[in-house]
């Protein structure tokens, strides 16, 4: 379970990031933020794993508090929490089973980890995630040869590879046709139910979030202005969420 | 997508792309100008220079590079001494590469601006901009007063701008690294050794490949002239004594061609590695 509460968030330059944002989340669910561009959707997905700190509020995953954690608790926490890219973000001369393999860095000692060895165990359960995104046969392609619905699996499976209790989805689909689309979105769905993950992803698309996400977090200008079942998601909550939007629209 | 008008076919359609006149011609009445002039001036020097020898020394020079280009021999030296002689500036260009690739990699993790933080890669950055803009064969002399002159001033002096030199360069292929492939890494908790092996590593491993070679033939050329510049020995010694000490031309024909032939080794390695890296 994830928990968050009272997250705020302001730049440098004054702009205020997130306001008083909090919510919780299950294992097992799929949960898209949606709202408008520069509303804050990005800035909350990476203060999830810290990657943007936040000055106050705190983040709960399974009793251990990101917001406060020292470098190396963050270190330890961050393994836990997979994160995958609207650009994928996979090292492109690599072939794409090296590529998974990267989820076992956060773990690995610095001796073995800087000779580059992988063990049996760790090589088989790489490959049994590959076959899992339905890519064992493009193992040992580099991944620059991969078409981009191809290199996002790749990238969930690297996820994946971390054991994680989240994935955070960055924009995951932005780059994608709509055919890779559905196929990326029905194995987060899918992965969210069979792993217990807590799978959160921002989204452009509010159709997508009603087809595939179980849960919504609406952020309008920083605040969080909707969370709810994605049943729960009528027009005048779509409304709030957009408001900006059709503000600045109608002048 | 950008929008290009539709047109029916029919009408053509009115474009009115006249260029200013006066900028384009003016400009070019400049260049005309300039270079009549300069080619005026070079005339009138060369002629007023030497007057009544300018013949002569062209016939002399002519005949001089005959001897050197046209007619090589091997003189003083056998060419067993001349391909050892060679063999030495190799060793010393590729000894002071290999020097300068690994220290230039350590120090290039430093100035990289995705890797380093901003105080160090600036401090770095200005440091090894410094060391560079001093040449090589400086750097060899400044050493030769510090270590004295000989073979260890030599690998010195060449190894230090070397490191300056492929910092920078290393530096620019790792900072071609979009960070957002560095920070996936990061946020799955690993530690930054890790990610430059396994990250940084193999994104730049080939641009540093043909970067360290593009060395290699500045530091061959270097060691070239610093075995006559600094006493280091190698086929550059040889050459300075041919040339300076016992003015045989057909000898110094002969050791440039040698010279000529392993460059053009180097050039097709290079070809042959910029293929398979491209």
């Amino acid at each position: 379970m994830l928990t968050v509460t009272a997250l705020n968030k302001t730049y440098p330059n004054g702009k205020r990031g997130l306001i008083d944002v909090g919510f919780e989340l299950q294992a097992g669910t799929v949960t898209a933020i949606i709202g408008p561009s520069g509303a804050g959707k990005t800035t909350l997905l990476r203060s999830l794993n810290r990657f943007i700190t936040p000055e106050s509020g705190t983040i709960e995953l399974d009793g251990l508090e990101l917001v406060g954690a020292t470098r190396a608790a963050l270190r330890q926490a961050r393994r836990h929490i997979g994160m995958i890219f609207q650009d994928y973000n996979l090292i492109e001369p690599l072939s794409a089973l090296e590529n998974v393999l990267h989820g076992t860095l956060g773990d690995k000692r610095l001796l073995p980890g800087m000779m580059g060895l992988y063990t049996h165990a760790e090589k088989k359960r790489a490959m049994a995630l590959l076959q899992e995104v339905g890519l064992a046969e493009s193992a040992t392609q580099p991944a620059k040869s991969l078409s981009g619905g191809q290199k996002q699996r790749v990238g969930i499976a690297r996820a994946l590879m971390q054991s994680p209790q989240v994935i955070l989805c960055d924009e995951p689909i932005a780059s994608l046709d709509p055919q890779s689309t559905a196929t990326i979105m029905t194995l987060l769905a899918k992965l969210a139910k069979q792993k217990q993950l807590t799978i959160i992803i921002n989204l452009h698309q509010v159709d997508l979030a009603r087809e595939y996400a179980d849960h919504i977090i609406g952020i309008n200008a920083g605040r969080c202005v909707f969370d709810d079942a994605t049943a729960a998601l009528d027009d005048a909550a779509l409304a709030r969420i957009y408001a900006q939007e059709e503000a600045m629209v109608n002048g | 997508m950008i929008e290009t008008p539709v047109t029916s076919g029919l009408e053509p359609p009115q474009l009115d792309l006249t260029v200013p006149k006066g900028i384009r011609s003016r400009s070019r009445t400049a260049v005309r100008a300039t270079l009549g002039t300069l080619l005026l001036v070079t005339a009138v020097g060369l002629l007023t220079l030497a007057p009544g020898q300018l013949g002569p020394a062209l016939l002399s020079l002519a005949h001089n590079l005959k001897l050197m280009f046209l007619q090589p021999h091997l003189g003083q030296d056998t060419l067993a001494q001349l391909l050892g002689a060679l063999g030495l500036s190799i060793a010393l260009a590729a000894y002071t590469t290999i020097i300068g690739a690994v220290v230039a990699f350590a120090c290039a993790l430093l100035t990289a601006r995705n890797l380093a933080p901003a105080w160090l890669a600036t401090t770095m950055r200005t440091l090894m901009a410094l060391i560079r803009a001093i040449p090589t064969i400086l750097w060899v002399l400044v050493y030769a007063v510090v270590i004295g002159l000989g073979t260890e001033a030599a690998v010195v002096g060449l190894s230090f701008h070397s490191v300056a030199y492929l910092t920078k360069a290393y530096a620019e292929a790792i900072e071609a690294i979009p960070t957002a492939k560095l920070d996936a890494l990061r946020t799955s908790g690993a530690r930054p050794l890790l990610i430059i092996r396994h990250a940084v590593w193999p994104s730049v491993r080939g641009s540093l490949l043909s970067w360290t070679f593009i060395r290699f033939e500045i530091n061959f050329t270097n060691a070239v002239a610093v075995g006559a510049a600094a006493g280091t020995g190698g086929i550059g010694y040889y050459l300075f004594m041919a040339s300076a000490f016992y003015f045989d031309f057909q000898e110094v024909g002969a050791i440039v061609y040698l010279v000529l032939a392993f460059a053009l080794v180097l050039e097709f390695v290079a070809v042959q590695l910029r293929r398979r890296t491209a």
